[in-house]
């Protein structure tokens, strides 16, 4: 066959290919050791010396072209396949992925999280304390006269073993605090805890609930100094934008005492239900700490001075999320947990 | 505490300030005013005179009025269903237009096919409370007295009933508040406004035979004076209104001038018939126990811990700052009057009221606390009322037994650390100027201040109760904000709690979720999984109920509980945990439960996997890691079945121990405990740790491994070993046989068909490597060789 046919023939059949079974089999059929372009290039022979140059310079570059063909071809048909395979390899993406999900942390702990974390921050230490203390340190060195009626059975839960109670408040652990303080000097410490009170559960009461205290004790500390600090605290936990304001209120330990409100985040301190109209909502107790608990717990009044305040977890946790029910925190139902 | 505003205003000069401005200043002050409600409200009323009145046809009830509305709304035809509608009574008339209490609208409307041009109103329309009305008032229309003009559309104020009452909430530290006078004091001090203090007094003219007498401490003042012949009966309005803007009803005038001057004044008084008293003189002692009917008509147990007053033939006359008897109360006969004004201690009040259920206006005084001077002047009062009201022939002279200190409370201070303690500026003129117009006298003391406080401030003790007083008054806005300037010191978490917190992070990483619950259990719970801590729990002296009578010992109890309300509700495929502190007797410890229900979504449902024994050992095992704790510092063995008792699945539970002490436990419950908790058939595991035991293993710093520098070889061996040997017996045995041997672990187990009974095939896997060259292949089977005949000796049959 003349060179000019093999060409079109050639490239014919590698235009053709289908598959890259039979491109090689086109390979081979045309460039191969047994092929078309090497038996025309073995017909150099029955040439002049003189016309061998010419004949060997066009058959090579029909070699070329054709190889160049089948190359560009080869490239072609192996992108298709392997396009093919990876079409085969094809899943529903829809179906749900594995489980890397997290769980969910409790809201109670998520509020003593924060709140700690704002603390930690400022360079306060987180004590615990226990749910079982002496009256001594939930009343006694509180500055809480033996009559006074916040000790009456109906309040408190009494153990039956002798002396001890479960804790009505966190501010048990400010006597604890200082009392083991060995040097006696700057305190500053928040309380995450559990306390109990003699209450019905409710919607609003419970007779289990959380408190977290804040206590700090220096040298000529006002309440100058304990504005400024719940104003930070306030804002890094409720947004740059609230303001506070303290109302005159008592507590046995605290002298003078204040309620602490913050504006509300829902109106900006304008007025609506959230707030009752207000524009505030009342969220913290506060004051300066009374000479009598620093000297319970061996601190010199004339030298030391501090502020303690105290906020209860469910609340706040009710207020930021908008749960209805203080019983809920305690249900553990999944659907409820799994809103955190 | 209530408080009508009428009554402020006629001793402070209250002029330009509304009820809610002055609400809100005594709020902020730290008397909270709770709410404001008028004693009735209604607008465009106008006093009427019935001139006609017809029966309407048709009707039982209806009459056809023609009302007289004076000169400006003349003659109005008004259709009226009360019963005591007639002709000549004078009425009140809501004309078109008018709103009533509770937003109720009157416009003109047809009744029967007649018009009515408005409405006569009963007071309770007008939205008086129906404590104050008589059953008359209540069924029908209000009978104005013959006075009342019509055309008169002032009838709020006719009546009285133009007040504002404030619901004061009186702080433990400020019993002082539960004074009309000293409310009013307390506004003239907040608006810097002129205070009258009521002076009028009447001095009597004989001295009394009655003496008061005291046989207890618990009643170290007792004033008494004896009025004669006077006339009781119903009070004058202006007296029952005032009653009523404090929440109390009328009852006749001994009572209400005993009440009234309590409510002005603060100091509880107590009138006695004089002719029911038998002898002449009133003791104050410990009342003998046994029964006492109070004035009340009811029976009381008393104890022989409250103070009675007794007569002189040892009648119980009173118990004393409660409740007179039955036998010695006044009443519409009553002629001669003993009033007593006397001061009881607090305490033995309350204890009394809590023990008899019983309290009053004046026990709740004694309670909070009374000013213990001016009895007499209390008493000069109360003689001028009933010389002006009941018209009393003769009033003696006070008669007192008194014990009680005059001493006034006197506090030194400076104005530096008044300043010092708010953090603010305040000059002292100002600290001053304000103490003093609160009441207190101040003088100078050597280079300081002192403050000499009034008999019914019994909150004033210290100067830290100064910088109280000196704030709340000046208002809290004065203190601008500062920061505490302190040492640099570190905060923040200890390593206990980091690692606390670690080990809830990775539990919550790995869809768990968080729970809380209850510390107090029940009788049923409180020694379910009580593996170890305490061995006794605390129980309440005075729970609640007694499903909350124990403090838990254990944490298992309350998840299950809160599992199987889970459960219950449908929900279903979770796993819970919780820390907490477990308090029993001799115990304080820290715990982490676990328990799991259903089946784990590895893939959404697609791919689900049964929480099992597995599952909690995995867990437990990550805690571990995350503790850095080597599991072989832990001895882990199964539970006998005398420990699993029935709270564990005696073949799918451990122990874990650290030396003698149990630190965990987990696995499958037992059959009974799926029973006792309702959790059915349903996949469960539990966990529960001695989380603190385990935060305090102490561990060793992070040590470098140093990845082996030669290749190693893999060789696997299937076995067929009996179904009782454990996976771990067999690779530890195999790699005590060489030391090449450097990791070994199980790839597969199977149990079931096509094997010999009682019998299991376990395929191990071996990597075998040398540290200091590369492994030959006769030193790997001479290896081999060495782990095959251990496990030979274990019973195994090699299959390939």
């Amino acid at each position: 066959m003349e060179e000019k046919e093999i060409r079109e023939a050639a490239l014919k059949a590698i235009g053709d290919s289908k598959d890259l079974k039979s491109l090689e089999e086109v390979r081979i059929s045309y460039l191969g050791k047994k092929g078309s372009v090497a038996a025309l290039m073995a017909r150099i022979k029955d040439l002049d010396p003189a016309e061998r140059g010419a004949y060997g310079a066009k058959i090579n570059g029909l070699r070329n072209e054709v190889e160049g063909a089948y190359n560009q071809k080869k490239t072609e048909l192996e992108k298709e396949a392997l396009e093919q395979k990876l079409k085969e390899e094809a899943i529903d993406l829809s179906l749900p992925g594995y489980e890397f999900r997290q769980g969910y942390r409790h809201p109670y702990h998520l509020i003593i999280d924060e709140v700690t974390a704002i603390f930690a921050d400022l360079g306060f230490e987180v004590k615990e304390g226990r749910d079982v203390e002496t009256e001594d340190y939930n009343f006694t060195y509180l500055n809480v006269p033996k009559d006074h009626p916040a000790r009456e059975m109906q309040d408190t839960f009494y153990l039956e073993q002798g002396g001890l109670l479960l804790r009505t408040q966190t501010s048990a652990e400010q006597a604890h605090a200082m009392q083991e303080k060995f040097d006696k000097g700057p305190i500053k410490m928040i309380c995450p805890g559990k306390t109990y009170r003699r209450d019905d559960d409710d919607p609003t009461h419970s007779h289990q609930f959380g408190q977290i205290e804040g206590l700090l004790i220096g040298k000529d500390i006002s309440m100058a100094d304990l504005k400024g600090t719940l104003e930070l605290f306030v804002k890094r936990m409720f947004g740059e934008k609230r303001s506070i304001r303290f109302r005159s209120s008592y507590f046995p330990f605290t002298e003078p005492s204040v309620e602490v409100d913050v504006s509300c985040a829902k109106c900006g301190g304008k007025g609506c239900q959230m707030c009752k109209g207000t524009g505030y909502i009342e969220i913290l107790g506060a004051g300066e700490v009374h000479p009598a608990v620093l000297r319970h717990g061996g601190y010199d009044p004339d030298v030391y001075s501090g502020f303690a305040f105290g906020v209860g977890i469910e609340r706040v946790a009710m207020l930021r999320y908008g749960i209805d029910d203080i019983r809920r925190f305690y249900q553990n139902d999944v659907r409820f947990l799994k809103s955190f | 505490m209530k408080v009508s505003f009428n009554w402020l205003k006629t001793m402070v000069d209250l002029t330009g300030i509304s009820p809610e401005e002055a609400a809100e200043k005594l709020t902020s002050a730290g008397v909270e005013c709770e709410g404001l409600t008028h004693l009735a409200t209604g607008t465009n009323l106008v006093v009427g005179e019935i001139l006609q009145c017809s029966p309407v046809e048709g009707s039982d009830h209806l009459h056809l009025l023609q009302v007289d509305e004076g000169n400006k709304y003349g003659i109005v035809q008004i259709v009226c269903g009360a019963p005591n509608a007639r002709a000549g009574l004078k009425v009140i008339v809501a004309r078109p237009g008018a709103v009533l209490a509770e937003d109720k609208k009157i416009e003109k409307g047809t009744i029967k096919g007649i018009e009515s041009d408005g409405m006569c109103c009963s007071l309770l329309e007008l939205g008086v409370d129906r404590k104050y009305l008589s059953e008359k008032q209540i069924a029908g229309i209000e009978e104005l007295p013959k006075e009342a003009k019509p055309g008169d559309e002032e009838v709020l104020s006719f009546l009285g009933l133009d007040d504002t009452v404030l619901e004061l909430s009186v702080l433990p530290s400020r019993p002082d508040i539960l004074s009309v006078e000293n409310v009013a004091r307390e506004l003239s001090v907040l608006f810097e406004r002129p205070f009258k203090e009521e002076t009028k007094t009447l001095e009597g003219t004989f001295e009394t035979a009655y003496a008061p007498k005291s046989e207890t401490p618990l009643c170290p003042q007792f004033s008494l004076i004896e009025v004669r012949g006077l006339e009781n009966g119903p009070s004058p309005l202006w007296l029952r209104r005032r009653l009523e803007g404090s929440g109390i009803r009328s009852i006749d005038k001994i009572v209400d001038i005993g009440n009234y001057v309590m409510l002005l004044t603060g100091r509880p008084l107590n009138m006695y018939d004089a002719d029911k008293v038998k002898g002449k003189s009133l003791t104050a002692k410990l009342a003998t126990p046994g029964p006492w009917k109070g004035m009340d008509e009811k029976t009381y147990e008393l104890s022989g811990k409250e103070i009675g007053i007794y007569d002189e033939e040892n009648n119980l006359a009173c118990l004393a700052g409660i409740l007179t008897s039955d036998e010695a109360r006044v009443d519409e006969k009553t002629k001669n009057v003993l009033v007593e004004c006397a001061y009881f201690d607090g305490v033995a009040i309350r204890r009394a009221t809590v023990t008899l259920g019983l309290s009053s206006d004046s026990s709740t005084r004694f309670v909070r606390g009374i000013d213990p001077t001016r009895a007499e002047r209390t008493l000069g009062y109360v003689a001028t009322l009933f010389k002006e009201l009941c018209e009393a022939k003769e009033i003696s002279k006070p008669n007192t037994y008194d014990e009680i200190g005059r001493e006034k409370t006197v506090i030194p201070f400076t104005s530096d650390y008044i300043n010092k303690r708010l953090g603010t500026d305040i000059l002292e003129e100002e600290i001053v100027a304000l103490l003093k117009r609160d009441g207190l006298e101040i003088e100078k003391d050597g280079s300081g201040l002192k403050a000499i406080v009034p008999s019914y401030r019994l909150d004033l003790k210290e100067a830290c109760d100064l910088s109280e007083e000196v704030i709340r008054l000046l208002g809290y806005d004065a203190i601008k904000s500062t920061f505490p300037k302190m040492e640099l010191s570190l905060g923040g978490l200890t390593p206990y709690q980091q690692k606390r917190r670690s080990i809830r992070n990775f539990l919550t990483s790995r869809g768990l979720i968080e729970a809380l619950t209850y510390s107090l259990v029940g009788e049923k719970e409180k020694d379910d999984y009580a593996y170890f801590g305490a061995k006794e729990s605390y129980s309440l002296l005075n729970p609640l109920s007694p499903e909350r009578k124990f403090l838990r010992k254990s944490l298992l109890p309350s998840l299950l509980l809160s599992a199987s309300y889970n459960l219950s509700h449908q929900n279903e495929d979770f796993a819970l945990f919780e820390v907490s502190d477990i308090d029993g007797v001799n115990y304080q410890g820290e715990h982490l439960a676990i328990v799991a229900l259903g089946e784990e979504h590895l893939m959404g449902r697609l791919k689900r996997r049964p929480y099992d024994f597995y599952y909690v050992k995995g867990l437990f095992e990550a805690i571990l890691g995350i503790l850095g704790i080597t599991p072989s510092r832990l001895a882990i063995a199964p539970l006998s079945k005398d420990e699993a008792g029935e709270d564990f699945h005696p073949y799918r539970s451990v122990k874990v121990s650290l030396g003698k002490k149990t630190v965990g436990v987990f696995g499958e419950p037992h059959p009974k405990a799926r029973d006792r908790y309702g959790l059915g058939k349903t996949p469960a595991a539990l966990l529960e740790l001695d989380l603190k035991a385990l935060l305090e293993v102490p561990t060793g710093n992070k040590k470098a491994a140093v990845p082996p520098r030669f290749p190693k070889i893999r060789r696997d061996l299937s076995l067929l070993i009996d179904e009782k040997v454990s996976a771990a017996s067999l690779l530890t045995a195999a790699k005590k046989a060489s030391a090449l041997i450097k990791e070994a672990e199980v790839f597969d187990v199977y149990e079931g068909k096509g094997l010999p009974e009682g019998k299991k095939s376990v395929a191990l896997c071996f990597f075998l490597y040398d540290e200091t060259k590369t492994l030959r292949e006769e030193e790997a089977a001479e290896a081999m060789q060495k782990a095959e005949a251990a496990l030979l000796r274990l019973g195994a049959e090699v299959r390939s």
